[in-house]
């Protein structure tokens, strides 16, 4: 397989005084944007350590595309921008891309074009470029990360808290971004506190705790369903007078999804905001007795705020 | 050896203003005496010991400490290719520094109306070529050790432990400890004198054999190191 797989993974620090990782297994398969989530500490930075081939697990493995993380045919179709991003000061912004450039092997032919495409990709100033990249703001600094880990197109990336430092409109380019890599068939690990980032760009995530896949969580992102609301009927109406059917068809009339009827409650998953006003509309139209609508906090989040959350151990 | 990252490397030491200032204090320095007497010849050079160590100063262990190795280790190159670009690279700089004060001596000395001691020079560089390549690979290894500038502490702490060895095993006449001291310190500073090659004769073996094994231990092992390194942050607190 092409893509990322990862068994009984066990890494220990301190002479296996701390536990970062605890028998974590997974597979990430070819192209999917995978995200990995947890509090401090959870083990999330270790993971991709090992998964770079940086740290040397316990015990356990990691095969990419059914190689060692560290084998150098691997590298070199992938991508990595860590967290603490400290460059080679010395450079200006153009040496640094050539630089990674002809490190990565890539042809020196087309390198200077290849260098000014990813300075564009991410909307990096032309001047600044020739500038000492001593000189880079912090979100400068990060989008001239991400370019260089873009740089040749490669098969597999590696985002260590990619957007953190950038201004909106960076956050806004790190998604489009994103949305290319992921049209290029490209895999991407995206590591990141961001839990609004993570759920609109990500396919799947994986909730790390204390070293452990606490939940794994498929998200479709990018698909229809983005939104989830929580629709509440007087008692007895919802799930009871009003039967899970009528609320299916409703759902189906105004293109959004029923996911639980609970009552007094139904939850439904809805694309956008205009989704939303059709599915009011759809629900009173078919008779539904709606007392309340709340959009529902994001699932992620919702596994931050659960001491045990949905999903199980993976 | 990876030439994008010799490159680099020599790149990045002559962009440092406080290592060209160095440089330039120990490559210039030495031109005092050639102008005050152009008759005494290259010796009056001296090594460039001082010089390589300017160089070689940090070159893994800024890289270590910044948490640009991380970076660079994440592309297709080795880590044997790393330390032997990096010792390359320094090993080629101060070279190419020596060469340039020789032709400046050189210079100073047909304007002074000396005559200039081409085998002389021949010698100087060649010499010059051994400890700088000797120079950088102890480096190499001290700075596999210690993140930052810890390599040119370690190699000070080294040097002074050795040295009070040496004067121990004199007072307490313990002649294997004042060997074994003396050995040490030539290792710290691994060189081989051309000189009698350069004047027809054979270079002693042992002389050989000594600098070829310190330089090749050194590397040697400044390669197992930066293999058995573990690069994350997480590895120290995550």
């Amino acid at each position: 397989m092409d893509g990322i797989r990862i068994e009984s993974l066990t890494k220990t620090y301190r002479a296996g005084q701390v536990r970062a990782l605890d028998g974590v297994s997974l597979e990430i398969a070819p192209g999917e944007v995978f995200g990995i989530i947890g509090p401090n500490g959870a083990g999330k930075t270790t993971l991709l350590g090992c998964l770079l081939g940086f740290l040397r697990p316990d015990s356990g493995r990691v095969s990419i595309a059914g190689r060692e993380p560290d084998d150098l045919a691997i590298r070199a179709v992938s991508g990595y921008l860590p967290e603490r991003l400290t460059l080679d000061r010395w450079m200006t912004g153009l040496d640094f891309l050539a630089y990674h450039h002809a490190l990565a092997r890539l042809p020196v032919a087309g390198r200077a074009a290849a260098v000014q495409t990813a300075l564009t990709r991410v909307g990096l100033d032309p001047e600044a470029a020739h500038r000492s990249i001593r000189r880079y703001s912090r979100g400068m600094l990060q989008r001239l990360g991400l370019a260089q880990a873009l740089l040749g197109r490669p098969r597999y990336v590696f985002l260590d808290e990619p957007a953190s430092g950038v201004d909106p409109a960076g956050v806004v380019l790190f998604r489009r971004l994103l949305d290319e890599v992921r049209a290029d068939g490209t895999t991407v690990v995206l590591n990141s506190h961001q839990l609004d980032q993570v759920e609109r760009v990500c396919d799947r995530v994986a909730f790390v705790k204390q070293g452990r896949i606490e939940a794994l969580e498929t998200l479709h992102a990018g698909a229809a369903m983005a939104r989830v609301l929580r629709v509440r009927g007087p008692a007895g109406t919802i799930g009871e007078a009003v039967p899970r059917a009528a609320l299916e068809l409703a759902a189906q009339r105004a293109g959004a999804e029923l996911r639980e009827v609970s009552p007094p409650l139904a939850r439904f998953a809805v694309p956008d905001d205009a989704g939303a006003v059709r599915l009011v509309q759809a629900l009173v139209a078919a008779g539904v007795p709606v007392a309340e609508v709340t959009p529902e906090e994001g699932r992620l989040e919702r596994l931050f705020l659960e001491d045990a959350p949905p999903g199980g151990p993976a | 050896m990876n030439l994008t990252l010799v490159l680099a490397t020599l790149r990045q030491r002559f962009t440092s203003p406080i290592r060209i200032l160095i440089v330039l204090l120990f490559g210039w320095m030495p031109m005092i005496p050639i102008l005050m007497a152009p008759r005494a010849g290259f010796a009056a050079l001296g090594d460039c010991y001082f010089l390589a160590l300017a160089l070689a100063a940090g070159m893994i262990g800024q890289d270590l400490s910044s948490g640009t190795l991380q970076l660079l280790l994440a592309r297709p190159v080795t880590r044997a290719q790393y330390v032997f670009s990096r010792w390359g690279a320094v090993a080629a700089g101060t070279f190419l520094i020596t060469v340039l004060q020789t032709l400046v001596a050189a210079l100073i000395m047909t304007l002074r109306g000396a005559p200039v001691p081409w085998g002389g020079a021949a010698l100087l560089l060649a010499n010059s070529a051994l400890l700088a390549l000797g120079t950088a690979a102890v480096m190499a290894l001290l700075s596999s050790l210690a993140t930052g500038l810890g390599d040119l502490g370690l190699l000070f702490l080294v040097f002074i432990s050795v040295q009070v060895l040496e004067k121990i095993g004199m007072f307490k006449s313990w002649e294997w400890l004042v060997r074994g001291a003396g050995e040490l310190l030539r290792a710290l500073k691994p060189e081989l004198d051309l000189a009698p090659y350069f004047h027809g004769g054979p270079v002693a073996w042992l002389a050989v054999v000594s600098y070829l094994s310190t330089v090749t231990l050194c590397l040697g092992l400044a390669v197992v190191v930066m293999n058995r390194r573990e690069l994350s942050y997480a590895s120290s607190g995550n």
